[in-house]
């Protein structure tokens, strides 16, 4: 289960605001009954305490005392679990009552108090364990002017035993809710976001091959509908320029390589089946290798212009890039050979690309050609291929004369050349490291050069590598799988 | 042998066909799609030449006609369209070959030939050319009965030249065949593996066979200059 999901996060949070909701909810709840359930009991427990003074301490010093503690154990404090002593000025007890029958509390175990204030005030006892006692004492003073202290108390058991059960409620409780909330969470998240997987999934059929087709808009008329419908936008914007530029490329090859073919046709019959003098041959012949150059820059145009559209929808697949790079270096040995060049491979033979094995021989071929090019008899080219971390590296390096510190910005400038008169002759249109930077943006792959005049260069490629065992059913989900790792 | 050519653009079907008659072909020339269509219907051709844009009716269309009504009749596209889309769905409508202009003339005789089965390419195990002797089974060279030694790429540029004895082979076709499309634009790799040849095949012999027509290409052949 992917735990980054916006379904799962977003039920994660709900699910969290509604615990704290439910925990403060639920706190309030308790210390508000327990406060309650208190305070009745202390506010029952004092008029209890005051009734006793007013009804029958009133009357101590005309009735007598045996005659008050008479009519307090008709109350019968043990049965209603009461806790009542009546204590003298002098700290004696007047009056105390029996142990209660629910055992809760053992009166005698409870301190006497020798002195007191005018004031009625609250106490409590723990000294027959919890749960504690809570007492009202109210003191009382006869007609006559002798003093008393009335204590009434009773067991908080009660109290206890009602808060317990609530806390027992919240706590098997809330868990519960949070629970159901968060699978409700889910449930309603991925009800909502359905229509974005539907979007989704159709989008993911749409390539450069049925631009045609438009994600179906669901009227749900808030941000999935807009979603879906500057999605479509986009697409026709795209589908407009993809068309404009495929139109453009098919008519510049048009018209450019007609009279081109005609030109070279001509010529070529002129060359090989008209007997003409050697002079007029040698003038037909250099013709014919304007044209061959006129249309090698045709090419190399269109090429540039359709990577850079993203139409190189050539054969993408898992390419071994050191047996690419070595088997096409091998091919272009003598060219090295030829001006004395060592040409050193430094190649690791583990390095996996997605990518079109053509474009990258390509790749290849216009950099070791431009190393080779501009080293000098008895230079060195070294091809370098390597994994560094997640990216696979191409590099060329070579000796040679360089480039100037000016000119390395504009290098993959179409038609760039960093030294005019001494390029020309060496063939090329200055379209090669151009055609390498589109191949390599087409490819995901990063291009840097690093030159300095006079000591050499190194052209460096960088691409996304694959470990290779994840298996490409086919070009479409290669296709995809390279703008992932792009 | 009777060929029909589907060209709008007249100097092109023109030096096509003076090329072709030349090499003993029968050149019919239609100058849209329909007119190409009812000749194509009409008359029984060994092969069929086809350019794509056409006025009228496209000549992705006038396949699909020729196609349709069951004829077998080799077609070659010749076509200023070079993605590989356009390959790939006009060789799925029925064409035998596909050919990008500009081409060299020299390139559409060898798929002409092909196409028309009469072997441009010769499949014998030997190839001679003068005391120039190349065997493909064992894969050696010998001029004057002396063994050559090569290295594979001059192997096979040697032996493409050879199958195709007698014929300018241009420097992009010799690329395509013996390296392959990505080598195609780099600077001199074909020069200076002819150069390399001719020194192995050629150096110490009195009649060169190697030859350079300048602008065209290269071709082995006996014989004083082209």
């Amino acid at each position: 289960m992917n735990f980054h999901s916006l379904r799962l996060r977003m039920a994660a949070w709900y699910a969290g605001v509604l615990a704290i909701c439910l925990i403060a909810f639920g706190g309030s709840v308790y210390l508000g009954l327990a406060r309650y359930l208190d305070s009745t009991l202390r506010s029952s427990l004092r008029s209890e305490a005051q009734s006793i003074g007013e009804k029958l301490l009133v009357d101590v010093n005309r009735k007598g005392e045996k005659f008050v503690t008479g009519e307090i154990n008709e109350m019968a404090p043990e049965t209603s679990g009461r806790f009542i002593r009546v204590t003298r000025q002098d700290g004696t007890k007047l009056y105390e009552s029996p142990a209660p029958v629910n055992q809760m509390f053992i009166p005698a175990k409870i301190p006497i108090l020798r002195s007191w204030g005018p004031r009625p005030f609250s106490l409590e006892d723990a000294s027959s364990g919890p749960p504690v006692v809570l007492i009202e004492a109210v003191p009382f003073v006869a007609p006559e002017g002798n003093s008393f202290l009335i204590q009434v108390g009773a067991s908080s058991r009660d109290i206890r035993s009602v808060l317990h059960g609530l806390l027992l409620t919240l706590a098997l409780g809330m868990p519960l809710i949070i629970a159901g909330a968060a699978v409700g969470g889910i449930l309603v998240m991925r009800r909502a976001l359905h229509p974005l997987d539907e979007i989704t999934r159709t989008a993911e059929t749409i390539t450069s091959r049925n631009f045609g087709e438009r994600l179906p808009v669901i009227r749900t008329g808030d941000e999935i509908e807009r979603l879906t419908t500057s999605l479509n936008r986009m697409m026709v914007r795209l589908e407009d320029s993809f068309q404009h530029i495929s139109r453009f490329s098919a008519d510049v090859s048009h018209e450019l390589r007609t009279p081109l073919t005609i030109l070279r046709g001509e010529l070529e019959s002129l060359a090989q089946f008209e007997h003409l003098s050697p002079a007029t041959l040698e003038v037909v012949g250099s013709a014919l290798e304007e044209i061959a150059r006129l249309t090698q820059i045709v090419n190399q145009l269109l090429e540039i212009s359709r990577l850079e559209a993203g139409q190189a929808t050539k054969e993408i697949g898992f390419v071994n890039l050191g047996e690419l790079a070595i088997s096409t270096a091998e091919q272009m040995r003598l060219l090295a050979d030829e001006k004395s060049i060592r040409l050193e491979y430094l190649v690791s033979s583990e390095v996996t690309v997605v990518g079109s094995a053509s474009l990258l021989r390509q790749v290849v071929v216009n950099l070791l050609d431009n190393a080779i090019k501009y080293t000098s008899k008895e230079g060195s080219v070294e091809l370098l291929v390597e994994t560094r971390g997640p990216k696979a590296v191409l590099e060329v390096r070579d000796n040679g004369i360089g480039i100037p510190s000016d000119s390395l910005p504009h290098i993959c400038e179409r038609f760039y050349r960093a030294d005019k008169a001494r390029t020309r002759h060496s063939g090329g249109a200055g379209l090669g490291l151009s055609i390498v930077k589109s191949i390599c943006a087409a490819q995901g792959g990063e291009l840097s050069i690093f030159s300095s005049e006079g000591e050499g260069t190194r052209v460096r490629i960088e691409m996304p590598r694959t470990n290779g065992k994840t298996q490409i059913a086919n070009e479409e989900t290669a296709h995809a799988y390279l703008h992932l790792e792009r | 042998m009777r060929i029909l050519l589907i060209e709008d653009e007249v100097k092109l079907s023109g030096f096509i066909k003076r090329g072709l008659v030349a090499e003993r072909y029968a050149v019919d020339v239609a100058k849209d799609g329909r007119s190409g269509l009812e000749l194509a219907q009409t008359y029984q051709y060994d092969l069929i030449l086809l350019d794509l844009m056409l006025p009228g009716m496209d000549g992705s269309d006038v396949l699909r006609r020729i196609r349709k009504e069951n004829s077998s009749v080799p077609v070659l596209i010749l076509s200023a369209r070079d993605t590989v889309q356009d390959k790939v769905t006009n060789m799925e409508t029925g064409a035998d070959d596909y050919l990008t202009k500009p081409f060299a003339f020299a390139e559409l005789l060898v798929r002409i030939k092909a196409l028309m089965r009469r072997g441009p390419v010769n499949r014998a195990s030997t190839i001679r050319i003068s005391d120039l002797e190349l065997d493909r089974l064992s894969q050696q060279v010998k001029r004057g009965g002396q063994r050559i030694e090569l290295t594979a790429k001059e192997y096979a540029l040697l032996e493409y030249l050879m199958s195709n004895a007698g014929r300018v082979l241009s420097r992009n076709m010799i690329i395509e065949h013996v390296w392959d499309q990505s080598f195609d634009g780099i600077t001199n790799i074909v020069d200076v593996y002819i150069r390399h040849l001719r020194n192995k095949v050629d150096t110490g012999h009195d009649s060169k066979l190697l030859k350079t027509v300048r602008g065209v290409g290269y071709t082995i052949r006996e014989g004083a200059e082209a």
